[in-house]
């Protein structure tokens, strides 16, 4: 009875009821609808990290991330790959040389990352083809090929065919430079990287850095996300002397956001809860002094105190949830389009997105992972709210209230 | 004769640091069960305030109230909630019943909050509504009610819990001369076959003539007390 009599009663004033149930809604919308926007840029980033920057996996001598010293070489090449391709998780293979370097032109320099590569491994694990915008891929035919990223070629305003002098220590500490023709501009989400990073045909990166056919790096893409941590435990143990790091290591910002966007989200909910529970708490108390002749004639009656509380809970409990699956239904089909259509967000915040390593068009993705913070963040709001109003009900008393 | 309600020397005082309002003074009184008495008196002799001290809905500032051997001064709040669900029945002027729920369950959630069973709540809810001759009427809302099926509504939740005596506070107040006449049929009839006890306040002369004890409260104190011949019953 107590639950038919509270649902009647949030429906005696069926316009300021609904008003409550459609914030609860619209808010709970607006809050999953930050969280999917999240999650869809978050998976996006963490796709961009995985498949075109750090690989799920690195392997590196243990002491050549410490100051990229060329001479922090790998062991043979073939013999590495091949023990590599007896791991069932690993999908495919890149082997790199990198070292640290002075980009120069006629009209200045800047430090660039310098990556030797195999085009054809390169393209399956980072697709370094597909981010060519101008010009061509590398041609291990073409000897000094260069491939700058577009943010590095807007600012040394270099061009198809320019030619650049890109200067470094080779392994045995001498200077040594050599000069490049751009022969490809290529363009990711991650601006800093396209600015910091050129790539050279392998074999002859490893000719300036007089390391023969050895290399720097050898970067794994997995059949899976979910088998990272396994697969490094596996690969580490075949390579007891290099230093297996899993994309979270490379990228730790990257990992870092995911936890730290998530937990910003929440907030935004519970803010967004905060505002509405005002509205709630004002809806009750005035459902509360409406009713308060009633509410003494209930106590009167032999309603006890209990009781009186648990029916106004169960209203304002009512009241908050009914929106909830509206809220959670518009919110579904709202995210479930544009995980389609895509939010491109370039025209207003493009430039800023690319300088964080996002991509300026967005695919929101309903955040499953977390509806049970949202769902225990509505209740708390609920409860909350329910608080003051029931207590406001079971401090009446039954004389004073009647003889209103 | 058992008795059912002995109030001795109650007083009410209202807002006694400022303006002192002596509702009830030093009232005594002593109800048998089965009575059905009218507490008379012009506006503002202490009627309600009366009805509410020995309904438990209030409390004295002095003097105690028996009610069944049971000093309801000194229960506790919440005793006092289940003394007044257990004991006591209440029919207000103005109906007060809750107009979401239909007029049968505006009845049973006395019997629900008893914790009664299912079968005992039906079969009661049907007695009742047959005695106050609404059978056809138990799933209507009170707005689709008149007020003096309403009142009997009433009458009838205030006889669900079986208590030990009915208070009503002007309960033809609000009625027209028929339905005020139809429902103190009711309760006469309630009274003579079920031996219930009902206490009235009222100024109508109506019911003034159907009881059969008069107590007339002037300035908070009894002023006079008169029992009625069983004659004046036969209406």
């Amino acid at each position: 009875m107590n639950f038919i009599l509270a649902w009647r009663n949030i429906w005696r004033n069926k316009v300021r009821s609904l008003l409550i149930m459609s914030s609860v809604a619209l808010g709970l919308f607006a809050g999953i609808f930050v969280l999917a926007l999240y999650e869809g840029m978050l998976r996006a980033r963490v796709r961009t990290v995985i498949d075109r920057e750090v690989a799920h996996l690195q392997i590196h001598h243990p002491r050549f991330k410490d100051d990229y010293d060329p001479a922090f070489l790998l062991g043979d090449r073939d013999s590495l790959l091949q023990r590599l391709s007896g791991v069932p998780s690993v999908r495919f293979t890149a082997w790199r040389s990198v070292t640290q370097a002075m980009l120069s032109t006629a009209t200045g320099s800047a430090g660039v990352q310098i990556f030797g590569v195999l085009p054809g491994e390169e393209n399956q694990v980072s697709r370094l083809g597909d981010k060519v915008v101008e010009g061509i891929n590398l041609d291990p035919a073409k000897r000094n090929a260069l491939l700058v990223g577009r943010k590095l070629a807007e600012k040394m305003k270099l061009k198809l065919g320019s030619k650049v002098v890109l200067t470094f220590t080779d392994r045995d500490q001498n200077i040594t430079a050599g000069a490049f023709r751009v022969t490809g501009i290529y363009k990711t989400d991650n601006t800093p990287l396209d600015e910091l990073q050129v790539y050279v045909n392998h074999h002859t990166l490893n000719e300036y850095l007089a390391i023969g056919h050895g290399g720097h790096e050898v970067a794994i893409i997995l059949n899976s996300d979910k088998e990272v941590e396994s697969a490094k435990q596996v690969v580490q143990g075949l390579f007891p002397g290099q230093k297996v790091m899993t994309w979270k290591e490379n990228s730790p910002e990257t990992d870092y956001m995911v936890t730290s966007v998530d937990q910003f989200s929440y907030i935004i909910i519970v803010i967004i809860m905060i505002a509405l529970a005002f509205g709630i708490i004002n809806t009750m108390l005035m459902a509360v002094l409406e009713r308060t002749h009633e509410i003494g004639m209930l106590t009167a009656l032999g309603m006890n105190r209990p009781k009186v509380f648990n029916l106004i809970l169960t209203e304002t409990i009512l009241l908050t949830v009914v929106g909830v699956p509206v809220g959670f239904l518009v919110t579904w089909l709202t995210v479930g389009h544009f995980s389609k259509a895509g939010i491109d967000i370039s025209s207003f915040s493009g430039a800023a997105m690319s300088g964080f390593g996002f991509s300026s068009m967005i695919y929101p993705e309903f955040p499953w992972r977390s509806i049970p913070v949202v769902m225990a963040i509505v209740a708390c709001t609920a409860l909350v709210s329910a608080l003051f109003p029931s207590l406001r009900a079971i401090k009446l008393q039954p004389a004073d209230a009647l003889r209103l | 004769m058992d008795t059912v309600i002995d109030a001795h020397d109650i007083s009410r005082i209202f807002n006694p640091e400022t303006i002192p309002v002596i509702a009830v003074n030093h009232v005594h009184l002593h109800l048998e069960r089965g009575e059905f008495t009218a507490l008379v008196g012009p506006s503002g002799s202490g009627k309600t305030t009366l009805l509410n001290l020995i309904g438990g809905l209030d409390r004295p500032d002095s003097g105690s109230i028996l009610i069944d051997g049971v000093d309801i001064t000194r229960l506790s709040p919440n005793q006092l909630i289940n003394f007044r669900l257990r004991n006591i029945g209440f029919v207000f002027q103005s109906f007060n019943l809750i107009p979401v729920l239909t007029a049968k369950e505006n009845v049973e959630l006395i019997m629900q909050l008893q914790h009664k069973n299912k079968k005992e709540v039906d079969e009661r809810v049907r007695s009742l509504f047959e005695q106050i001759g609404l059978a056809d009427k138990m799933n209507e809302r009170p707005s689709k009610l008149s007020g003096g099926q309403q009142q009997r509504v009433a009458v009838a939740r205030a006889l669900a819990s079986k208590p030990k005596f009915v208070l009503a506070d002007e309960p033809t107040a609000n009625l027209d001369s028929k339905s005020a006449s139809n429902l103190l049929d009711i309760m006469a009839l309630l009274n003579q076959e079920e031996n219930i006890t009902f206490i009235f306040s009222t100024h109508d002369a109506r019911v003034i003539e159907r009881a059969r004890r008069v107590i007339t409260l002037v300035d908070g104190q009894v002023h006079s007390d008169t029992a009625r011949v069983e004659t004046s019953m036969q209406h």
